[in-house]
């Protein structure tokens, strides 16, 4: 039995919205998370790591935007978080900078 | 779990699922055999070469024949073995002297026999088992094309598998349990999909995961380098320890006697267990020259053990020594870890068989999961057209997807006829046969002769490989079994394993459909 269409967006602006905030919403949190930590932290450790835990928060962002309510909202909020994230990045930079 | 979200995790999985599902199923039916690729290799060439990752070659005389050829004066020159074949990876980068022959500053990749010194280029060395591997991720479909597609597919995947624990999740302990091959067909495909999806689920897990890495870790770099590294993308690779040091080149003649064969000897002998991997030459010839020797631990010992040693050729002197017995770094760690538990290759032929085994069953998740989709929808209430459409989806699929068998069978017998096949030829054979059966199935319009036809012609061509391969060279599996040489004998051998089990399922197929129709 196929899911039951009672609970799924049927509109398709908000379909349109859910699943680009999933695929590209999600990828900017993923990675603005990630280049925050890496400017605050040992940087080398969590750029490895953000080999396989960039894709399982990217992955996990997708489903966090399918369940939402509202599709326009949790892009609002990824933008946010990610303009957040880029925000901490700066700063990190420039307390931490890159010497060579 | 709410009824919302049980449906929202219902719907996005089953709709990644049916998108990915044919692409998933060539990745994980050539991923497979791909655990396999060396042996294919060798068995298609009708060699043996010794298992394991240490390079064997007498360098001395290896860099001689390459120097005659390719004016090696300061080049800097990798040698590697990275399959277990009787050839050795050689990549001569353009010399930086500015006063270099014509020849000396063509950049060039070659592979070396290791006992004739014969170089063949990348094309010249093309085979079945590279073709299978590159397969895998797509690496047909021209770059950059293919390795996207895969990546964003393994991606997917990742998603599908985590929709789909989260939709199992009240019941995941119970309907691991349950199968109820006598119910209708709805649930005969459901029990199957939902105990080996769970089965496989850490395996599936892990190669969702990698395989993104490996195909779209750009997605990953590109942003790192423009924000963190401000667009130096030689800083980030510095810090992750994938670039070695270079030497300037001091453009005078080194007028020193070296042999690399020693300072390979030398390095060896360091440590225990210790297997030389890696061979990097930097200013070859210049009094500058310097030599990289890294090797790895037994995986059986420790499971990173890197070790490397730079040599000053000049003065002798040991510029740089890492000891592969201390604690690996976290870094070191990841990396090499992502690697060992895709490639599967630390835990010898055992690991690999599971491997194996675990990724067909993989194949069959992939298809039981089509069979639900199109069972669930194949309804009285549903429109004709609709359902017409479903059917013929799911035909497609399942004539692509089966066809596989047979074809890879097919092109194992034809690569070992006309020997050496090459690289187009090997495309033709495969894709063309491939394109033809899947096409023959489509117009056939009857699914369960698909499944049946694909396994039994399958099984007979997989029986008829270790004959063409006896007939044609001799090398009959016995021959090849009492003369120790392993990886011929393995691949005749996995064959007609395989070609048994899919004779007995086919034949098992069709009492079962048999007892339906007298029913």
């Amino acid at each position: 039995m196929p899911a039951n269409p009672k609970y799924l967006t049927k509109s398709k602006g908000q379909r349109f919205a859910k699943i680009t905030a999933a695929i590209l919403g999600g990828y900017l949190v993923s990675i603005s998370f990630h280049l925050a930590l890496a400017s605050w932290f040992d940087r080398a450790n969590i750029m490895i790591t953000m080999a396989f835990s960039g894709f399982i928060l990217w992955v996990a962002l997708m489903i966090v935007a399918f369940l939402a309510k509202n599709g326009w909202k949790i892009w609002l909020i990824y933008l946010g978080l990610s303009l957040f994230f880029l925000g901490l990045l700066f700063l990190g930079q420039n307390y931490n900078p890159i010497t060579n | 779990m709410n009824n919302r979200n049980y449906n929202i995790f219902f719907h996005t999985h089953t709709v990644s699922g049916i998108v990915i599902s044919v692409i998933l199923f060539v990745i994980f039916f050539a991923g497979s055999f791909s655990f396999f690729k060396d042996d294919i290799t060798n068995w298609e060439r009708g060699e043996t070469a010794p298992i394991s990752k240490q390079i064997n070659l007498n360098y001395d005389e290896a860099l001689k024949v390459l120097d005659s050829t390719y004016d090696l004066h300061g080049r800097k020159i990798t040698l590697s073995q990275p399959y277990n074949v009787n050839n050795v990876a050689a990549y001569l980068e353009a010399s930086k002297d500015s006063l270099a022959s014509k020849k000396g500053k063509e950049g060039q990749f070659l592979y070396l026999n290791n006992s004739t010194y014969k170089t063949s280029t990348y094309v010249e060395s093309y085979n079945l088992g590279e073709f299978i591997y590159r397969l895998h991720f797509l690496a047909q479909i021209p770059y950059p094309v293919g390795y996207y597609l895969s990546g964003f597919i393994a991606l997917f995947f990742l998603f599908a598998i985590v929709t789909g624990v989260l939709l199992h999740w009240k019941k995941i302990v119970s309907s691991f349990y349950v199968f109820r091959p006598k119910e209708k067909l709805k649930t005969w495909w459901t029990d199957a999909h939902t105990s080996l999806g769970m089965l496989g689920l850490p395996f599936q897990f892990v190669y969702a995961v990698t395989g993104a890495f490996f195909m779209i870790k750009l997605l990953m770099v590109a942003p790192s380098v423009q924000f963190l590294y401000q667009g130096d993308q030689e800083k980030l690779y510095k810090e992750l320890e994938y670039r070695s040091d270079d030497f300037p080149i001091e453009n005078k003649e080194l007028t020193k006697a070296f042999s690399i064969n020693e300072m390979v000897a030398a390095t060896k002998k360091n440590w225990k267990d210790f297997n030389i991997s890696r061979v990097e030459i930097q200013n070859y010839g210049d009094a500058n020259m310097h030599v990289q020797v890294e090797g790895e631990i037994d995986y059986g010992k420790k499971f990173t053990g890197i070790g490397k040693i730079v040599y000053k050729v000049a003065t002798d002197e040991v510029v740089f020594k890492k000891d592969p017995l201390a604690q690996s770094s976290y870094l070191e760690s990841v990396k090499n870890i992502l690697y060992r538990i895709h490639f599967g290759d630390y835990g010898g032929y055992g690991l690999k068989i599971i491997s194996f085994i675990l990724g067909i069953l993989s194949c069959f998740v992939i298809i039981s999961g089509v069979m639900i989709w199109l069972v669930a929808r194949d309804k009285k209430n549903m429109p004709e057209k609709k359902r017409r459409f479903n059917e013929g989806v799911v035909r497609y699929y399942l004539a692509i997807c089966l066809s596989m068998f047979p074809v890879t069978a097919f092109t194992f017998i034809v690569a070992k006829l006309w020997y050496p096949l090459g690289q187009d030829n090997m495309y033709a054979v495969y894709f063309i046969s491939w394109l033809l059966l899947s096409l023959f199935f489509v117009f056939k319009k009857n699914n369960s002769f698909t499944n049946r036809f694909c396994l039994l012609s399958g099984s007979i061509l997989g029986f008829l490989i270790p004959i063409a391969n006896g007939i044609k060279t001799g090398n009959w599996f016995w021959i090849t079994f009492s003369n120790h040489q392993f990886q011929m004998c393995f691949v005749d051998v996995f064959w007609i394993i395989l070609s048994a089990i899919s004779l007995y399922a086919s034949f098992k197929l069709k009492t079962i459909s048999k007892l339906k129709k007298t029913n």
